[in-house]
C-alpha cells in the first residue's frame, strides 16, 4: 500500500485537481460576479466577495430626479434654499436612499428588474406538470406492456423502441406549426404538451415492472381490484425508486431546457421559464447589469445543484438512466 | 373466472391503458415527422396565403447555397471535435478516479456539476470570462506574460527557442485572441464549452461500465505477463468497455448534433463570426421560426432526422455485431 502514496498517485491527484479547477472556475466566477459591483467586475478586482463598499444605483437616482413642478412641491421640505439648492438637497437624500452594498444591489435587481420570481414559479409549474402527465400516461402503458397478455404486445413494444430514436427537439419545427395552427403558442400548454409522452419513461417503467412478481398482481386480482387500481395501488408503490430516478431525469431536463421554450414562447414575459428569463436579461443588459445578470444565473442554477449535492447518488442514477437503453 | 374471459378482460384493459400513450405518440412524434416531410417540398409559411409545391427546391438550396455549406461545416466540425474529447476525457477521468484511493466521490461530484447546471446560464458565464478586454481568461494570460518564469516556460525561451515562434509568445507580443469574436477561434470555443459541460456525464457512464469489469480478469492477465498498466488497459479494460463506449459515443454524437443553447446565447443574430458556428438547430430556429421560411426549416429538419437515425442504426449494428460472438 505504500505505493498508493507514490509519485504516480500524486500525479494522478494533480491531474484530477487541475481538471476539477477548470470545471469549477465558471461556477466560482458566476457566484463571485453576483457579489461584486460593476466597477469591480470590469476591473477584475475585489477577490471573491468584492469589497462590498456602498455603491449608488445610478438608475434609481435618475428615476427620482425631480422636474420643475416636483422641485416646487419640494420647496416646503427644504425651506430657505433656492430651486437649485432644493434639487441638490433632495438628490443628496435620494443618493443616500439609492446606495446599497453590491451583493444586495445585484440580488434585489435580479428580482426587481425582471419578474424572476414569476419565471421560477413557471419553471416549477412546467416541470411538475410535465412529470405528472408523463407518469399518468406512461405507467398504465408500461403495465400493459409488461404484465398483460394480449395480441399485438410485441408490435406496440417495437413501436416504443422506435420512438426512442426520435429526439423531440429535432421535430420542434413541425410541432411548433401544429401548436400555432390550434392557437396554443404562448401558453403553458405549449410548454408542456410535447413532453407529455415520454417513450423513454414507458420503456424504463416497463423494464422495471418486468421484475415485479406476477403473484403480487394475481393476488390483487383475486381481491377484485380493477387493472387500473392495480397500476396505482400495487405497481406504483413498488416502483418508487425507479420513479424517483425518472423524476430527477425529467425535472433536470425540463428545468434547464432552453430550446423549446425559446420557440413557443415569443414575447409574453409572464410565461417565461427561468432560462428564457436569463436570456432576456442578457439581451437588455448594459455593462452595469452584469452583476444582477450573474445573480439571476446563480439563482437559476442553484436549486438543482443544491438538490444534487444533497442526493448525489440518486441524481447520478437518474441522469444516467439513459444508459440503460 | 374462465381463462378465456380473463384473457378478454386483459386485452381490453391493455388497449385502454395503452391508448393515451399510443395516441400521444402518433400526434407528438409521428405526425410531426410526416408534416416536416410534406412541408419540405413546399414554400409554406405561417400566415402566408398561397402555398406552392416547389419540389426539391428547398433541398437543392440547402445543398448548394454557401450559408448551408457553412451550416454543415459547423455542425460536422462541432460533432467531430466534441465527441472524441468529451468521450476521451470522460474515460480518462473515470480511469483516474477509479485508480486513486481517496477522494473518488469528491472528484465525481465536481465533474458532474456542469451536467446539472443550465447550459444557457453557463454559456453566458463563459462568454463573460472569455470577453477579450474584461474577461478573466485574457487577463490571466496577459498576467503570465509579465512573469519571466511562466513566459519562459510557455514560450520555450528558457530552452533557447525564439519566444515569438510559440503561440503564447506571439500572443503576448501581439495581443490575445478575441475568442468568441474571432472566426478562427469561435467554433473551437463553443466546442470547448460543450466538452466542459458534457464529459462528466460520460465519466459517470464509464465509471458504471468499469465496475462491471471482473477483477479476476486483471489477475489472469497479469499471470499471462500483461504487467504494465497500458497492457492491462489495452487487453482487458478497453474491450470490456466496448458496449459502454458504443453507447457513450452514440449519445454524445446525438447530443452534439443538437447543440443550440451556447450558439443562440452567444451569437443570437449571426451564428458566429462569419457564420462559423451556424449549427443545424440554430439554422432550423433561424429559418423556420425567425424568418418564417417553414419549408426550408422543414427540409433541414428532415436532413437532421436522417443524421440522427443513421447514427442510431450504426450503433445498433455495432451492438448486434458485438452480441453475435459474445
Amino acid at each position: 500500500m505504500i505505493n498508493a502514496f507514490s509519485l504516480s498517485s500524486t500525479i494522478k491527484h494533480g491531474v484530477l485537481i487541475l481538471g476539477a479547477l477548470i470545471v469549477l472556475v465558471p461556477f466560482y466566477m458566476m457566484v463571485s460576479y453576483s457579489f461584486k459591483s460593476p466597477g469591480e467586475i470590469e476591473r477584475n478586482t475585489g477577490g471573491f466577495f468584492g469589497s462590498q463598499e456602498l455603491m449608488v444605483d445610478e438608475r434609481c437616482v435618475k428615476l427620482q430626479d425631480p422636474n420643475k413642478d416636483e422641485v416646487i412641491a419640494l420647496r416646503s421640505r427644504f425651506p430657505g434654499l433656492g430651486d437649485d439648492g432644493v434639487r441638490k438637497a433632495f438628490m443628496a437624500e435620494v443618493e443616500r436612499d439609492c446606495s446599497m452594498i453590491p451583493v444586495v444591489f445585484n440580488y434585489s435587481k435580479a428580482f426587481s428588474q425582471a419578474p424572476l420570481l414569476r419565471y421560477l414559479i413557471n419553471g416549477v409549474i412546467v416541470t411538475v406538470s410535465i412529470f405528472l402527465i408523463q407518469i399518468i400516461v406512461a405507467l398504465p402503458a408500461a403495465f400493459a406492456l409488461s404484465k398483460l397478455r394480449f395480441l399485438g404486445r410485441e408490435t406496440v413494444f417495437n413501436i416504443v423502441i422506435l420512438g426512442l430514436l426520435i429526439p423531440v427537439h429535432a421535430i420542434a419545427l413541425p410541432l411548433y406549426i401544429m401548436l400555432a395552427k390550434v392557437g396554443l403558442v404562448n401558453t403553458y400548454a405549449a410548454l408542456i404538451v410535447p413532453w407529455t409522452i415520454s417513450v423513454f419513461g414507458i420503456f424504463l417503467m416497463r423494464q422495471f415492472f418486468m421484475t415485479v412478481p406476477d403473484d403480487l398482481i394475481d393476488a390483487a386480482r383475486m381481491d377484485g381490484m380493477s387493472e387500473y387500481a392495480i397500476v396505482w395501488r400495487v405497481m406504483l408503490p413498488t416502483a418508487i425508486p425507479a420513479l424517483l430516478a425518472f423524476a430527477i431525469f425529467s425535472v433536470v431536463a425540463h428545468w434547464n431546457d432552453y430550446f423549446w421554450p425559446r420557440i413557443v414562447i415569443t414575447g409574453d414575459r409572464s410565461l417565461f421559464t427561468p432560462p428564457l428569463g436569463l436570456r432576456e436579461f442578457k439581451g437588455d443588459a448594459d455593462g452595469s447589469f452584469y452583476g444582477p445578470m450573474m445573480a439571476t444565473a446563480t439563482i437559476i442554477v442553484t436549486p438543482l445543484i443544491v438538490a444534487f449535492l444533497i442526493a448525489q447518488k440518486r441524481f447520478i442514477e437518474g441522469i444516467t438512466l439513459t444508459g440503460m437503453k | 373466472m374462465t381463462k378465456a374471459l380473463n384473457h378478454q378482460r386483459q386485452t381490453r384493459s391493455a388497449w385502454i391503458m395503452l391508448s393515451p400513450a399510443l395516441i400521444l405518440m402518433m400526434v407528438i412524434l409521428i405526425l410531426p415527422i410526416m408534416i416536416a416531410f410534406g412541408l419540405s417540398f413546399t414554400n409554406y409559411g405561417l400566415g402566408v396565403k398561397s402555398v406552392d409545391f416547389v419540389g426539391l427546391e428547398n433541398y437543392e438550396r440547402i445543398f448548394t447555397r454557401s450559408t448551408f455549406k457553412k451550416m454543415f461545416t459547423a455542425t460536422v466540425l462541432y460533432v467531430i471535435i466534441v465527441v472524441p474529447f468529451s468521450v476521451g476525457l470522460g474515460l480518462g477521468a473515470a480511469l483516474l478516479i477509479q485508480s486513486v484511493q481517496r477522494g473518488r466521490e469528491f472528484y465525481k461530484t465536481i465533474y458532474f456539476l456542469p451536467v446539472m447546471a443550465s447550459l444557457l446560464a453557463m454559456a453566458i458565464v463563459w462568454e463573460f470570462m472569455l470577453h477579450p478586454t474584461i474577461g478573466v481568461l485574457n487577463e490571466t494570460l496577459q498576467g503570465g506574460c509579465d512573469s519571466t518564469v511562466i513566459h519562459g516556460l510557455l514560450t520555450g525561451s528558457w530552452y533557447g527557442a525564439d519566444p515569438l515562434t510559440s503561440w503564447y509568445g506571439d500572443k503576448c507580443a501581439n495581443g490575445f485572441p478575441l475568442w468568441l469574436g474571432d472566426r478562427d477561434y469561435a467554433l473551437w470555443t463553443i466546442c470547448f464549452i460543450g466538452i466542459w459541460q458534457s464529459f462528466g456525464f460520460n465519466m459517470v457512464l464509464y465509471l458504471a461500465g468499469l465496475t462491471s469489469v471482473p477483477k479476476d480478469l486483471y489477475h489472469a492477465a497479469e499471470m499471462d505477463g500483461a504487467s504494465s498498466a497500458w497492457e492491462r488497459f489495452r487487453l482487458i479494460t478497453w474491450p470490456m468497455l466496448g458496449p459502454t463506449t458504443v453507447f457513450v459515443v452514440t449519445i454524445t454524437v446525438i447530443r452534439s448534433f443538437q447543440v443550440f443553447d451556447t450558439v443562440e446565447a452567444i451569437f443570437p443574430d449571426s451564428g458566429g463570426p462569419g457564420k462559423t458556428a451556424y449549427v443545424m438547430m440554430f439554422a432550423i430556429y433561424e429559418k423556420g421560426i425567425k424568418q418564417n421560411l417553414l419549408g426550408t426549416g422543414a427540409a433541414i429538419t428532415v436532413i437532421f432526422l436522417m443524421f440522427v437515425i443513421a447514427v442510431t442504426l450504426i450503433q445498433r449494428w455495432f451492438i448486434d455485431r458485438k452480441t453475435h460472438y459474445a
